[in-house]
């Protein structure tokens, strides 16, 4: 702690960033039920109120929707798609990267290949295009799409960051008092790839609100009622010129969220990755 | 003070880091006069890295200085950046530890050698080329025509490094600063490196600051010498004064902890100095060496000051004033009980190696080991020495069953396992250990002690209960002289010699036969060193366990081992017992790497065989001796066409060479 203590005053934008994530998980657990008005609620005497108006803090939308409540409840699905997403494409990229790297040759060109395959389409393409097959987004289908577009990512780092400690005398330590290779993978090797790995996790966090709020935008995201941010910003693009703020709000927090786990990311990676 | 090329007075140096001020550099001054050489020594993190990048003003940026360091009249301390970039590399030259990370691997030698001249002279490139040259040609690097227009990678580790002294030389700089510029190559570049350092100070004229953890590097090229101990200088003083008269205990400590010519197992135990360099803290007072010294008494604490022992010789010990001390160099004296009479009567081969063959690599082959035949007596040592690429750890490797052999058996106990890990079973697991070179590496970073101790006594089937397992590790470790807080403590946690003491642990709890120690304390400090060594002795003739030593320091071998196997090019140069192959008639081979070695003693000059050239290159089978491009014996055109015979000086002691035991 006081090491943490230590390091954040050496890098003090770190300090907003965590801030700023920390007052979203605030208002993704407590914010609903704090506020006036829900988030399917209409407003019908105040269509496109202005900020403030009517105890609508951010205002509302042509319908007479709270922005503040749909951004908040928005919030909700966001983190959590973008939280399983970083853990589940960081999972499977370590298992396919350890595998390609530790057992090199055949394994290591089928995986790659494989890879550069899933690569070569890009991850937005990618995740439209099932996700307008598979029909309705759910959380679920979203996090999964959204992992697999991932992996290749997580897969690359993992197999490199395997590939330099597999070269340490440590492993070949393991090998001579005859470790499987399982262990040699997951208890040997593991624990000493945790730096790069948490650090591609935390990268990955920010990608995925950026590509669940694009693929929002793009209308193949939740479906509603559930608020997607994405989706509010398209979805409010006409009233633009007279309602400016029905963008501006959903924009301005995918912004915050984003640049903030990036700054935090950072911090992370100069912690864990460069100061060893 | 106006004849002295550089003044430093009193410098401190601190870093801030996190946990709290530590001090680098602790009040250190001392001059040197134009066209003289001082040697800087003492352990790792003694400072002495820090105090000559302080010279060049190359500190991180959470470093505090304060003192003075005056170069011809101008304090550097108070230059700007810009004011220094015309004193570095111009004025004061650095040549660093490694060469080949100080070389970019992506110009030409020549290229980087060309902008030195154009960057720091405005010379233009035709000129620049022209001082290249000459500055290489003063290096007696043979074609330099051709060196130039290589990368860093095609040419050896000595050749790169004389390059980098080279680009140091290139603006007659007024003042070098050399930073343990041999401690990565080996022995015979080393020596062919000193020598072209002394040459070079008789033609240009410069000054040297020389920084080294060796006694006998300094010896060679230094006038003056400079113990530094945890930041501060202990001992000052003329080269002849300090090895004659060594005052400070820790510099006595220096100068016996190494093994030399004559100290062996049987009649000696290494002197070592127990513990290691602490971190200080900024306010702490005493003498800094007081927790590691063998002869502290209370004062030691307390007191610490500088002490004028000789003509131009101080020392920073209390005890000092009375320098009637009897124990000028003291001889090591403890005994050590035989190892060799007692396990003579059960003495059987554990281990023969058949025409050993191991080539790298299918299209591009590397031949590593030729063909080697030897064999291990049960508790006994054998030593295998050999510059850096003679195949002696490739040997050591496919023994412990990292690699497969080409071709050739390994008999293990009658057993045939010339296979890898993958295939051997159990028992031979557990029999043969192997203890690496960088115990930093070795030792999973992530794991504690106790888990590291304990993972081969559990894998290999020697005890089931976890808590009798913890009782076994725990005797382990004092037998090693750690304690049971050791335990929970992870490898980062500890020195190098600490590391190296638990990757002893862990081969050695499980009892095997064959211990491979594969150059174990070459990445240790001297004193350091010592102890291991100590170490490995002690439990050597404790455990009856085998072992096969490989090092290239000759001296660590003559120590330790029974049976001496020198290597070269993957051959079998000569082998022999220990006293047979250290004494003549030498494999020329031989004679070079014992001359190469530098002297502890100033009043023993040797002169070191220069052996110029590389290895033979070994992605080419060779027909005649693999030696004899380098050879100062050579014969005639036959050592080039025809495998030398071999020579069979005693039952126990041959060697290859086409000169015959007579002549040799």
């Amino acid at each position: 702690m006081k090491y943490f203590i230590y390091q954040l005053r050496k890098h003090p934008l770190a300090i907003v960033g965590i801030v700023v994530i920390l007052l979203w998980i605030f208002a993704a657990a407590f914010g609903p039920s704090m506020l006036n008005y829900t988030y399917t609620q209409l407003d019908s005497d105040h269509q496109m109120a202005r900020p403030g108006e009517n105890g609508h803090i951010l205002g509302t939308d042509s319908l007479g929707r709270d922005i503040l409540s749909r951004i908040v409840v928005g919030s909700r699905s966001i983190l959590t798609v973008a939280l399983f997403t970083s853990i589940v494409s960081t999972l499977i990229g370590i298992l396919i990267g350890f595998s390609a790297g530790y057992f090199g040759g055949l394994t290591d060109t089928i995986f790659l290949r494989a890879m550069d395959i899933l690569m070569a389409i890009p991850p937005l393409v990618l995740s439209m295009v099932v996700l307008g097959i598979l029909g309705d987004s759910t959380i679920f289908s979203l996090t999964l799409i959204v992992s697999i577009a991932f992996v290749p990512a997580t897969a690359r780092v993992s197999r490199g960051v395997l590939l330099t400690e597999k070269s340490q005398e440590y492993v070949s330590a393991a090998r001579i008092r005859g470790e499987s290779h399982f262990y040699i993978m997951f208890v040997e090797i593991l624990p000493n790839t945790t730096g790069p790995i948490i650090v591609e996790a935390t990268a990955r966090f920010a990608y995925s609100i950026m590509m669940v709020a694009s693929l929002g935008f793009l209308g193949v995201g939740l479906q509603p009622p559930t608020p997607d941010w994405g989706m509010m910003v398209i979805e409010n693009k006409p009233i633009i010129a007279q309602a400016p703020w029905t963008v501006l709000f959903p924009a301005l927090a995918i912004a915050s969220l984003v640049i903030a786990i990036s700054i935090f990311s950072d911090f992370v990676s100069k912690v864990l990755v460069h100061e060893r | 003070m106006k004849d002295n090329i550089l003044d430093i007075q009193n410098l401190n140096i601190r870093f801030s880091t996190f946990d709290g001020l530590f001090t680098a550099v602790n009040d250190v001054s001392f001059s040197l006069g134009y066209d003289e050489s001082i040697g800087i020594i003492g352990e790792s993190g003694c400072g002495k890295s820090t105090l000559s990048y302080s010279v060049m003003k190359y500190l991180p940026s959470n470093a505090q200085v304060d003192g003075k360091v005056i170069f011809k009249g101008d304090d550097l301390l108070q230059k700007s950046d810009k004011e220094m970039e015309a004193v570095r590399g111009n004025r004061i030259a650095m040549v660093f530890q490694n060469p080949y990370s100080s070389l970019n691997p992506a110009h030409t030698i020549g290229f980087q050698l060309d902008e030195v001249g154009i960057h720091h002279q405005k010379l233009s490139k035709a000129d620049a080329r022209k001082a290249s040259l000459e500055a290489l040609e003063l290096m007696n690097l043979g074609d330099v025509k051709a060196i130039v227009n290589r990368y860093p990678h095609q040419i050896s580790g000595g050749i790169q490094q004389r390059v980098c002294i080279a680009m140091a030389l290139l603006c007659k700089p007024d003042l070098m600063i050399l930073d343990e510029p041999t401690t990565a190559l080996d022995v015979t570049t080393e020596a062919v490196i000193l020598d072209s350092i002394k040459a070079l100070r008789d033609k240009l004229h410069m000054s040297l600051i020389y920084i080294s953890h060796d006694m006998g590097v300094i010896n060679k090229v230094a006038e003056q010498i400079i113990v530094m101990y945890n930041g501060e200088i202990v001992e000052k003083g003329p080269k002849q004064e300090i090895f004659n008269h060594p005052t400070h205990p820790y510099t006595r400590a220096l100068i016996n902890c190494m093994p030399r010519k004559g100290v062996v197992k049987e009649n000696t135990k290494l002197n070592s100095i127990k513990g290691y360099v602490k971190k200080r803290g900024a306010s702490e007072k005493g003498c800094p060496f007081a927790d590691r010294c063998e002869k502290k008494n209370d004062t030691c604490e307390q007191l610490y000051r500088m002490r004028e022992v000789g003509p131009d010789h101080i020392a920073a010990c209390d005890r000092a004033y009375a320098t009637d001390i009897p124990d000028k160099v003291v001889k090591p004296v403890k005994k050590v009980k035989k190892t060799v009479e007692e396990v003579q009567d059960e003495e059987k081969e554990i281990i023969s190696l058949d025409s050993l063959t191991k080539v790298y690599g299918t299209r591009k082959k590397v031949y590593a080991v030729n063909g080697i035949d030897v064999s291990v007596q049960s508790g006994s040592v054998l030593g295998i020495v050999g510059e850096s690429g003679c195949g002696k750890s490739t040997t050591g490797h496919m023994v412990s069953g990292l690699y497969k052999p080409t071709a050739g058996k390994i008999i293990f106990n009658g057993k045939d396992i010339s296979l890898t890990w993958k295939k051997r079973d159990k028992e031979t697991l557990k029999d043969i250990q192997l203890i690496f070179q960088n115990p930093g590496r070795s030792l999973n970073p992530s794991h504690t002690v106790q888990q590291i101790i304990d993972r081969p006594m559990k894998k290999l089937g020697m005890e089931s209960d976890k808590n009798k397992r913890k009782k076994i590790i725990i005797d382990m470790l004092k037998k090693v002289d750690l304690g049971k807080e050791y335990l929970t403590k992870k490898p980062r946690q500890l020195s190098g010699g600490e590391q190296q003491r638990v990757a002893i642990a862990r081969a050695l709890t499980i009892h095997p036969q064959l211990v491979v120690c594969d150059e174990p304390t070459s990445a240790l400090d001297v004193s350091v060193q010592a102890s291991v060594l100590n170490l490995l002795n002690e439990l050597q003739i404790e455990s009856h366990a085998a072992y096969m030593f490989i090092s290239h320091d000759l001296n660590v071998i003559n120590y330790l081992s029974d049976n001496i196997m020198v290597m070269y090019a993957g051959k079998i140069a000569e082998y022999g017992t220990r006293d047979e192959v250290m004494a003549p008639p030498y494999h020329p081979y031989t004679e070079a790497l014992l001359s190469a070695v530098p002297e502890v003693d100033p009043t023993k000059r040797n002169v070191a065989i220069e052996l110029e050239g590389n290895l033979p290159n070994p992605s080419k089978k060779i027909t005649g001796c693999p030696f004899a491009g380098r050879c100062h014996k050579q014969v005639g055109p036959i050592c080039e066409q025809q495998a030398p015979p071999l020579v069979q000086v005693s039952p126990t002691h041959y060697y290859y060479c086409h000169i015959s035991a007579m002549d040799v």
